[in-house]
Formats: C-alpha cells, sequence, structure tokens
C-alpha cells in the first residue's frame, strides 16, 4: 500500500490529540475518499483497483477510529504505547467498580419495571458522567499521565457498554 | 498496475481526465435487474432514460423459457410461453439468488434439485439444469444487448442494482450472473441508493430520505440518511410477500362477491378475472369509478370502494415504515423526502397514506417502474469516467454484519453492519494445540448471535501454519470488503511471516473455475485464438506499464530517485520492450510483473508526495 501515514491524524492533516476539529475531519475525509475511492478506477487493471481498495479501506477505518471518541481515546494509547485493552492490569478504582455494580441493578430492576421514563432519567445522567470523562481523559492525556488517562478509559468502555444496554432495553421495551 | 493510478500527479483522476483529452463517450448502462420486471437505462449529460423494445415496451418480465432444443427465450415471449410451459419457464428466480435449497420454503412451478456439490440449487429445465445465476444471465444479456444496439458498440460497463438487504452470497451470485453474461460490473448499487440518485438526492447537504418501494409481489421500505457525502442505509423494512398482486386480489374477491360466484373457477376464468381487476385497479388510478364486466355480471367499481377495500394492506406498509423508523431511532419529521418506486405507488390511495403519514415531499415525479434503472445509468455513466460537473462519491455501508464462528456455535462480529465500505478488519488468532499446522474458519453473516440463525458464507482451511507450541503461531485474517459488498479473505502467519492467501468457496455460489467453465462453453473459440488473444494481451499491458513509467520517470524522477535507482528502472523498461519483441505472452507477463514490483518503491514515494499536494488544496482547483 502507498499511502503510509506515520498515523491516522497526519493522514487528516490534524494534530495529534483528543480535541478534534470535526468540521475539519469530515472535510478531509472526503477529500482523501473522493481521491482514493475504488470508484474512480473502476476501469483500470487489477492491481490498480486493489491498491484503490486497500487505500480506501485504510481511509475508512482511519475516520471510523478518529471520529468515534472512545476508539480515539484507544487509539491515543496506542501512539504513546499503551495498550488500552490490556486487561491484566486494570486500573479501576473499587468505587467506580461498586457504583458500576449499582447501576447494573438498577438497570435491571426498570427493566423488570417496564419504566421507560427512568431508563430515560437514567441515560441522561450517565450521559453526563460521560462527557465528564471525555474532558478528564484529554487533560490527562494532555499531560502525559498515560497511567491516569487509560484508567479513565477504561471507565469510559463500561459507560459505554452501560449506555448501549440502555438503548437495547428501550428498544425491547419499546418493540413489545 | 501501481503506476497507472497515479500516472496524473496529484490530479488522481485519470479515467476523467482521459475522457477530457479524447472526448471519448464511455459507454455504460444501468440495470435494475428486479423479481418480475428488469429494464436497462442509459444516462448522458446528467440525464437518464429507460430503453425500450421496438413496440414501445421498456420492462422485460423477468422471465426465461428454456425450450427442449435448447433455445432460451427471455421477457414477454417466455412470460407467454410460461401458460403453456410453465415447468420450463422460470419467473422471480432473484428470489433463489445466492440461496440453498433449504432456504425456499415455498412452492415454485418447476423443479429445483440440488446440485452435485450440494451446494446451490438447480432448476430441472427441458435444456438441463440449470442454476439460478445462469437463469439471471440470461435476462441480463437481454438487457445488455439492448443496451448496446442503443449505444452503437460495445460497452465499459453496467451499473446493476441490488436490494440493500442482500447479503454476501446474494450479491456474488448476482455479481456472477453479470460475469457469465459477459458485462463487466462497474457497481452493485442498492435500489434505495439507485432511487435517491435518479432524484438527484444525492446532491444534498444533509437529508434523511425514505424510499418506498411497491412492487408487483414485494413491498421494501428503506431509510436512508445523506451525510457529508455519504449515503447511508440506516434501516430496511417491509414485506416479501406484498404488492401490486395483493391489491388485484381485492378486486377479484370483490367481483366473486357482488357477482355471487361461490363455484371453483376454472385456470382460464381465474386469468381472465385477474386481469379484469389489473384493468380496473390501472382506470382507477385516472378515473373516479369503472366498469367491471365478468362473463354475464356487470357491476361499477368506484375509487372510494377501492379505497376501502384496500386499506388494510395500504396500513401494513404503512406500519412496516413505523417499524423502520423506531428502528433506526428516527422520528418521522425528521424526514424531508420520500421516493416513491414500483409500480403500485400508482394507486392514489397509496400515494394519499404515504403523504399523510410522512408529511414530507413525496416523489412521483419520475415513472416508479424505471426509477430505479435511472439512477443505476447516472451512476454508471459517471463510474464509467464520463464527468459532469460536481463529482458525487457514493459510499455505501455493509448491510449486515460479517463475522466467524467461536466456542460454542457463537457469531464473533468483525465487521459490524452500517460500517462504510470498503472496508478491511484485521482478527487475530492462536493455535490451541502443540504442532497444529492447520485451522478452520467459518465466515458468517447476519445479527444474530447464534450460528445457527446467521447465514454460513464460507468455510476454509489454513494450512501450512508451521509447527509450533500451542498459542505460539499468531494467524492474522483480514476480511477484506469491497465497495460492492464483496469479502475476501487473507491470512497471515505473524510469527514467522507465512502468508497464505484464502480464496474463499462461497457456500452458495458458483467457484471461478464454474464460471469459467461456463463462460468458455458458451464461446466455441479455437485455441489458437486464445493465444493470440493473450499474447494481444500482455503487450497492452506490457506496453501500458512502460508509458506509465516513463511519464513518472519525467515527472518526478529526478526529484525522488537516486541514480542508481533511476538507472535500474531505465534498465528494466529496455528488458520489458525487448521480452515485447519475443512473442512469448507468458514471459512479457512475467517480465511486466517483474518491472512493475520495481516500480512499486518509487510510486509509493510519489503517492506520497501526492497526498500531500492534495490536502495541501491545491490540486483539485487547479484542474477545474
Amino acid at each position: 500500500m502507498s499511502l503510509q501515514p506515520a498515523n491516522y491524524f497526519e493522514l487528516f492533516s490534524l494534530p495529534v490529540s483528543f480535541q478534534l476539529e470535526n468540521t475539519q475531519l469530515e472535510v478531509a475525509y472526503k477529500k482523501l475518499q473522493s481521491e482514493f475511492h475504488p470508484d474512480r478506477v473502476v476501469n483500470a487493471d487489477d492491481r490498480t483497483r486493489v491498491q484503490a481498495l486497500q487505500q480506501a479501506s485504510m481511509i475508512n477505518d482511519a475516520y471510523a477510529t478518529l471520529k468515534s471518541p472512545l476508539k480515539r481515546a484507544a487509539y491515543l494509547l496506542k501512539l504513546a504505547g499503551i495498550d488500552a485493552e490490556e486487561h491484566n492490569q486494570l486500573h479501576l478504582d473499587e468505587a467506580f467498580l461498586i457504583q458500576q455494580m449499582e447501576m447494573r441493578e438498577t438497570l435491571a430492576s426498570l427493566i423488570g419495571d417496564e419504566d421507560l421514563e427512568g431508563l430515560d432519567a437514567m441515560k441522561d445522567s450517565i450521559d453526563k458522567e460521560k462527557t465528564a470523562r471525555l474532558a478528564s481523559f484529554e487533560a490527562q492525556f494532555t499531560a502525559s499521565h498515560f497511567v491516569e488517562a487509560k484508567s479513565i478509559y477504561n471507565q469510559l468502555q463500561f459507560i459505554y457498554k452501560l449506555l448501549d444496554e440502555i438503548d437495547k432495553a428501550e428498544e425491547k421495551l419499546l418493540d413489545y | 498496475m501501481a503506476l497507472l493510478s497515479i500516472s496524473e500527479p496529484g490530479k488522481g483522476k485519470p479515467q476523467a481526465h482521459a475522457a477530457d483529452n479524447k472526448v471519448v463517450k464511455k459507454r455504460a448502462i444501468g440495470i435494475d435487474l428486479g423479481t418480475t420486471n428488469s429494464l436497462v437505462a442509459i444516462a448522458s449529460e446528467g440525464r437518464a432514460h429507460a430503453l425500450c423494445d421496438h413496440d414501445g415496451l421498456c420492462l422485460v418480465p423477468s422471465v426465461v423459457h428454456y425450450a427442449e432444443d435448447g433455445k432460451v427465450t427471455v421477457g414477454y415471449e417466455a412470460w407467454l410461453k410460461g401458460a403453456k410451459d410453465s415447468r420450463n419457464t422460470i419467473s422471480s428466480v432473484k428470489r433463489l439468488m445466492g440461496r440453498g435449497k433449504e432456504d425456499i420454503h415455498y412452492d415454485l412451478p418447476y423443479e429445483i434439485v440440488s446440485a452435485d456439490n450440494g451446494g446451490m440449487p438447480l432448476i430441472k429445465t427441458a435444456a438441463g439444469n440449470k442454476s439460478p445465476v445462469e437463469v439471471s444471465a440470461e435476462i441480463l444479456k437481454t438487457l445488455v444487448r439492448r443496451g448496446e444496439e442503443e449505444l452503437g458498440g460495445e460497452l465499459e460497463g453496467a451499473v446493476i442494482t441490488v436490494p440493500a438487504y442482500f447479503d454476501e452470497s446474494q450479491r456474488q451470485a448476482t455479481k456472477d450472473a453479470a460475469q457469465l453474461a459477459g458485462i463487466k460490473v462497474l457497481r452493485l448499487l442498492g435500489e434505495p441508493t439507485a432511487a435517491a440518485i435518479a432524484y438527484g438526492l444525492d446532491r444534498k447537504q444533509e437529508e434523511t430520505v425514505m424510499i418506498y418501494d411497491l412492487g408487483g409481489g414485494t413491498f421494501d421500505v428503506s431509510l436512508m440518511r445523506l451525510e457529508q457525502g455519504v449515503f447511508k442505509v440506516l434501516a430496511t423494512g417491509g414485506d416479501a410477500a406484498l404488492g401490486g398482486d395483493d391489491l388485484d386480489r381485492t378486486i377479484i374477491r370483490w367481483v366473486l362477491n357482488e357477482a355471487g360466484i361461490t363455484d371453483e373457477l376454472s385456470y382460464a376464468q381465474l386469468n381472465s378475472l385477474a386481469s379484469i381487476a389489473r384493468h380496473a385497479k390501472h382506470e382507477l388510478t385516472q378515473s373516479e369509478q369503472t366498469q367491471v364486466t365478468f362473463e354475464q355480471w356487470s357491476g361499477t367499481l368506484t375509487r372510494e370502494q377501492f379505497n376501502t377495500l384496500i386499506d388494510v394492506l395500504v396500513e401494513q406498509t404503512i406500519k412496516a415504515c413505523r417499524r423502520v423508523l423506531r428502528d433506526a431511532k428516527v422520528t418521522v419529521d425528521e424526514i424531508s423526502d420520500v421516493v416513491m418506486v414500483g409500480g403500485s405507488t400508482r394507486t392514489p390511495r397509496v400515494r394519499e397514506r404515504v403523504s399523510e403519514f410522512f408529511g414530507a415531499e413525496v416523489h412521483t415525479e419520475i415513472d416508479p417502474d424505471k426509477v430505479v434503472a435511472v439512477g443505476a445509468a447516472l451512476q454508471a455513466d459517471v463510474l464509467a469516467g464520463n464527468k459532469y460537473g460536481d463529482d458525487i462519491l457514493l459510499l455505501d455501508v455493509i448491510p449486515l454484519s460479517l463475522g466467524i464462528e467461536t466456542m460454542g456455535g457463537l457469531m464473533e462480529k468483525i465487521i459490524p453492519r452500517n460500517t462504510t465500505i470498503p472496508v478491511a478488519r484485521a482478527q487475530q488468532f492462536t493455535t490451541y494445540k502443540d504442532g497444529q499446522t492447520a485451522m478452520s474458519l467459518h465466515v458468517l453473516q447476519g445479527e444474530r448471535e447464534l450460528v445457527s440463525d446467521c447465514r454460513s458464507l464460507a468455510m476454509f482451511e489454513l494450512k501450512g501454519i508451521p509447527p509450533m507450541v500451542a498459542g505460539a503461531a499468531v494467524i492474522e485474517v483480514t476480511f477484506q470488503v469491497d465497495a460492492d459488498g464483496l469479502m475476501e479473505v487473507q491470512a497471515k502467519e505473524l510469527s514467522t511471516g507465512t502468508v497464505s492467501s484464502v480464496v474463499i468457496k462461497p457456500s452458495y455460489g458458483l467457484e471461478d473455475k464454474d464460471i469459467e467453465k461456463m463462460i468458455m462453453d458458451s464461446y466455441s473459440s479455437a485455441a489458437s485464438d486464445k493465444e493470440a488473444r493473450a499474447l494481444q494481451e500482455s503487450r497492452v499491458e506490457a506496453e501500458r506499464i512502460i508509458e506509465a513509467l516513463v511519464s513518472a520517470l519525467v515527472v518526478d524522477g529526478q526529484s525522488l530517485l537516486s541514480q542508481a535507482e533511476y538507472a535500474r528502472l531505465e534498465e528494466g523498461i529496455l528488458q520489458l520492450q525487448k521480452t515485447i519483441e519475443s512473442g512469448d505472452s507468458d514471459a512479457i507477463h512475467e517480465a511486466s510483473e517483474a518491472l512493475n514490483e520495481a516500480t512499486l518503491e518509487f510510486a509509493g514515494r510519489r503517492m506520497n508526495t501526492q497526498i500531500k499536494t492534495a490536502l495541501a488544496g491545491h490540486s483539485i482547483e487547479e484542474i477545474d
């Protein structure tokens, strides 16, 4: 593959940071795709088409990685030499884990009661926690406190998963 | 070939550029390969129209008849033969594409047999067993011929539409059919996407649109979002057994009821009643009432009565729309446009209810039977390299998740649904036994957790893993999905670097060699012809490589290469030129490959320079 940026940020001419100009990402993404998408070379020979396919795939993956805050966080940690998915050394404090367990119990009882309003309220409050943690991830990462940043990332993983489960529960209740 | 793609540094649109220079119109067609009817359209200067036959009929019934003497008839003629020879007349073959025999749970007027290899079902006809791919290829051939006649010459290729929910096997089967029909697929395009393109909705900035497609026998509804030039299918739904035929049946029941007919009707009587009903339905799209006459009985059917008759059915379609909105978590007032597709959307009551429900603009300006083909033709024209004004890029998403079987019969998703394609994802596996040299993988598509609820796409064995202790070998499997939604799998053992490309054998598709054989069967070309063609092709390939390399060297050779590197490439060019004169196609091919390999590094450096230029924002303005 000929398109070999040092990292995904460079691919889109963005600074390596958690803070991200969404518009700039969109514009750069569109520009790259309109240049490298396989649709641009449908009549070329196999090798050109394979190359376009690989490049467009990479651009899509880079875009998806940077667009999602959670994936972006993991990617930044990876660039800093930290494996974010390495779970042997989860830096989750006990208070957080207890809180998570309580939340799961609350979720279970809300589902049992088919309490849509309660689910909505719960989602709102967890959403706020998410926003707060994303901000502190940024602060820690920018200060090169990678161990702390990783621990916040691992908390965010729990939070995203919980939000996803609330969504699924709501869907199920509405479906009925 | 690496260098060709960048033969116009910084411009990145060699196709369009070439077309500009030569002012050669590239010929391409759009094909709507439908369950009941198919259609071909062409586009020029951003406008498209469907192609009709000598009698002015544009729709080609998707029906193929096989006679005992091997004669194949397609379209109306085949449809007429169906009345007398239903066992040899294949209709609705689209329902069988990429499906196994066990998927067919409904009655067909023709007989299905299993293939020798247990995979794809075959249809028994007087002319031998035919696969759904072969039957579809016959329909495609008819459409391609119509396109060639109109455009006067060989075609660059075709855009063929497929339902948004078509999975890998169904898409692959469609592409195989095109290959068999001898037409190059520029792109497999989702039907709702095509309909949206026909209305130019792809040119709007941000839109949420609903495509309401009520055909002869199927109802599909798709919710799409356009965001920054990306067309995404958010959710699809519908009813595979609801369509215009059901509207007709309400009239048939009404006639039987009003006329007090309780006796069993003959086949001929039913047939005539069906056509009377269809006629009445068509009349009522224009008139407030119509006279219905069946044998001795005659009565008046008003549009209001008809509306009441079909209301239950129309409500079913609205319910499906509601479900799709809920699936995608989109509210009805977010919808800005509704596109009507399929002949049955001509029914006034359908339009009324859809318009009431959505409260958005309902598009009916383009003939709903032709709108999908029209969109496909517009896209085909752009893909073939004919450029008009802005270039629109359609980015599609994968409609169903791709994954593999893991322990306990569970499906692990590797590429989730709605991921923008093309996409490549790698997954690492390890051996679980000492000295293990093979590993089997089961590739699946679907949303459910259990393997048994997903569609099996392929099973393959990865061989040649170097024997090591358990867990030491790391095998990276890369799943690559192209812009058409078709998949390829590659595997690599990371600790030793052993690469093993795996060609997936589609569970219900054809193998490449089958297709090749079928294509060979259909031609009776002599071996010498083949040899001459191979030589010609290898020469053209070699000349193209030389040409591209020379022009690249002129532009960037001095700045990006060392003297030694430059000299090596020059030497390579001379070598290849000598080989071209030898007249040995294999040798030419090999020498081309070798030179091409030697240019990869150079191509890489040029690509990087090009990207920097592109992102600096100069190049695009410069050409336009």
